[in-house]
């Protein structure tokens, strides 16, 4: 029970973004890029290993986008030239323009690569059909219904793979979820085609949404884990989860993902307690709130060890094994 | 004859590799590697090329692209007193962040917010340039009140403030003051507050004046909105096709902005589905009453879909004009 872990994403080391420039404006190879991607990968397996964690990710330095990744790799879309979300933040958009179609496995590979490196179990990692198709611009599927369940199909395929590959925990990530609260069976239809006949562990990620609009219903999302942030409201979130009861696995978010201040460990404790007051030890997993990419390498690793050492200390505090 | 509008903002970003790029400016400012002088030069050039294009695509009313804004509402709330800024929160159902407005205590008139901006945008355009603010039941129902706990009292309370920045912003020569009330879709029950706080906004205003209504039904809202004295109403068919009928039902008897060219979305509309919703339209309404417009604001699209969008558009009211009104 309250094993530690993190979602997703990893700040991807300087040689490696250089790299990614580079290829970009044609000055260094693919090959050579995924030589850096697979150094970066191990860097960060060992970094976690370090910490440790019990869960570990790959850190996905393969990727930019969680949505644009799938869609350059998968049939039927164009790219879309960046559109801007906040600030001065762009980002380029999926277009989606014909069939979706995944001609062979996206993620296996590196999945592979980044276990053979560790005893501990890794994440199988995706992006969750609806978020893809939310996030995504739509020139084909007649509505957003046929869009998400195209990609419902393509995203299960993945999934196989990864069991096949040996993966333990598939994450299916739905950040758009609480977007359109009145689409939420949408989201449930999808994810039931992706999760069908699974036996890995299944977890989603949930982020920076308004829970309130979409629990109890959530409990109804065909996976096991549900990994959600609590650091980003200050743990005031806690209460929507009081009643009804709490009846799946959850990842606990236990600090903040887009700070640069590290957590006091007494604070992450303290919040950690509180939140063992309403979800049962041994269905709870403790992580950050969202994927660390936007940290740096030194501010990543100091939130997985903050939270490592307060797991530790509150299951000795609390008798917990 | 039919007229043709733009809801607000406009993509800050070109494709156009030449064009002043303002997305690297702003790292550049970040990183201190330009002056603030230099910035405000790129900006002033980007709402230049803003207005050119929303002119070469032919459209006759037309906006500065809100190319200062990073939201709907921080540039109000940053000048009003008793205002924080707060944290990024999802906007309505998209995939953008606003952030979130914190009502600390009794609001009041800081400075304006839109009124230089105004004055550059018409100084450098042909044609007209149409004002847009959020509108005050949106502002206060965006922000997160840590002081009325009354949303009646605070709406009231912003609605004299966006007056005095309408009135300043006709003073400056502004022909269209248009207001956004995207959150009276969702909480129509409130309409009583918002119709007399967006004529309270709208007090002693003597040009143009525009409610657009976007992301929502506004079936709740009809006909009640039809007795409040604002002369154009605007509403997306998109987001809620439902709303077409809203128009076609009720005695319409204001001009409209009709929001049918999809702003959330690349595919193209063909000039066949254009044509048929301003058939079904142009029947109940005066062409001469009648703009199209894109659903909502244009930022959301890649920058040459925006322009390709603004094309077809007028393009298409053209086309319509010529075979079914014989102008």
């Amino acid at each position: 029970m309250l094993e530690t872990t993190s979602v997703g994403s990893f700040p991807k080391p300087d040689y490696l973004v250089k790299a990614r420039n580079q290829l970009a404006k044609g000055e260094i190879s693919q090959e050579k890029l995924k030589e850096l991607e697979l150094q970066a990968i191990k860097e960060v397996i060992l970094m976690q290993e370090e910490v440790g964690l019990d869960i570990l990710v790959h850190g996905e330095m393969e990727r930019g986008d969680m949505t644009t990744y799938f869609a350059e790799n998968w049939e039927g879309f164009t790219i879309s030239s960046p559109v801007r979300s906040y600030g001065n933040r762009y980002y380029r958009k999926p277009v989606v323009v014909g069939p979706v179609r995944r001609p062979k496995p996206v993620t296996v590979e590196y999945y592979k690569y980044a276990q053979s490196l560790t005893k501990k179990p890794v994440k199988g990692m995706m992006t969750g059909p609806y978020t893809m198709c939310d996030w995504s611009f739509n020139e084909y599927y007649p509505n957003r219904e046929a869009l998400t369940l195209a990609f419902a199909d393509v995203i299960h395929q993945e999934a196989v793979d990864l069991e096949k590959a040996g993966a333990k925990y598939i994450q299916i990530d739905e950040p758009a979820i609480s977007t359109r609260p009145e689409e939420i069976d949408l989201v449930i239809e999808a994810m039931r085609i992706v999760t069908l006949g699974l036996k890995a562990k299944t977890i989603s990620h949930l982020c920076y949404g308004d829970f309130r609009t979409i629990y109890p219903k959530i409990l109804e999302l065909p996976v096991d884990i549900l990994d959600m942030e609590f650091a980003n409201s200050n743990f005031e979130n806690l209460e929507i989860f009081e009643k009804p009861k709490f009846t799946k696995m959850i990842s606990l978010g236990v600090v903040d993902a887009h700070t640069h201040k590290i957590e006091e460990k007494e604070t992450v404790k303290n919040n950690l307690k509180k939140a063992l007051r309403v979800f049962e030890p041994e269905k709870v997993l403790v992580d950050p709130d969202c994927g660390l990419k936007t940290r740096t390498p030194e501010e990543a690793k100091a939130k997985l060890k903050v939270i490592v050492e307060a797991v530790r200390e509150v299951k000795d505090e609390l008798g917990l094994k | 004859m039919l007229k043709t509008t733009v809801v607000g903002n406009y993509p800050k970003i070109s494709s156009d590799k030449n064009a002043p790029n303002l997305r690297n400016a702003l790292n550049l400012k970040d990183q201190g590697k330009i002056t603030a002088e230099k910035l405000e030069g790129i900006f002033q050039e980007t709402i230049k090329r803003v207005i050119k294009e929303q002119e070469e695509a032919g459209v006759d009313i037309i906006t500065d692209g809100q190319i200062r804004w990073d939201d709907l509402v921080t540039p109000l709330a940053k000048n009003i007193d008793g205002v924080e800024i707060g944290g990024l929160i999802r906007f309505f159902d998209n995939n953008v962040y606003y952030r979130r407005p914190i009502i600390k205590s009794k609001v009041s008139f800081k400075n304006y917010s839109t009124v230089d901006q105004f004055k550059f945008a018409q100084a450098h355009a042909k044609k007209p340039v149409k004002a847009v603010l959020p509108g005050p039941f949106t502002l206060a129902k965006l922000a997160l009140d840590q002081h009325y706990n009354n949303i009646d009292k605070l709406t009231l309370d912003l609605a004299e403030i966006l007056n005095q920045e309408a009135k300043e912003l006709e003073k400056a020569g502004a022909k269209f003051i248009q207001l956004d009330e995207p959150s009276l879709c969702h909480n129509s029950e409130k309409i009583e507050l918002a119709i007399k706080a967006i004529e309270k906004t709208f007090d002693n205003i003597n040009c143009k004046k525009v409610l657009y209504l976007y992301f929502g039904n506004v079936k709740s809202l009809f006909p009640r909105i039809l007795d409040s004295s604002v002369d154009v109403i605007g509403i997306d068919v998109v987001s809620k096709p439902e709303n077409l009928n809203v128009i076609l039902d009720n005695n319409f008897a204001k001009e409209l902005i009709l929001g049918c060219l999809d702003a959330r979305n690349t595919k193209i509309e063909t000039e066949q589905e254009l044509f048929d919703l301003f058939e079904k339209v142009t029947k109940k309404i005066p062409p001469e009453k009648i703009y199209i417009s894109p659903s909502c604001g244009l930022e959301f699209l890649p920058h040459e879909k925006a322009v390709l969008k603004l094309k077809k558009m007028v393009e298409a009211v053209k086309n319509f004009q010529r075979e079914f009104l014989f102008e």
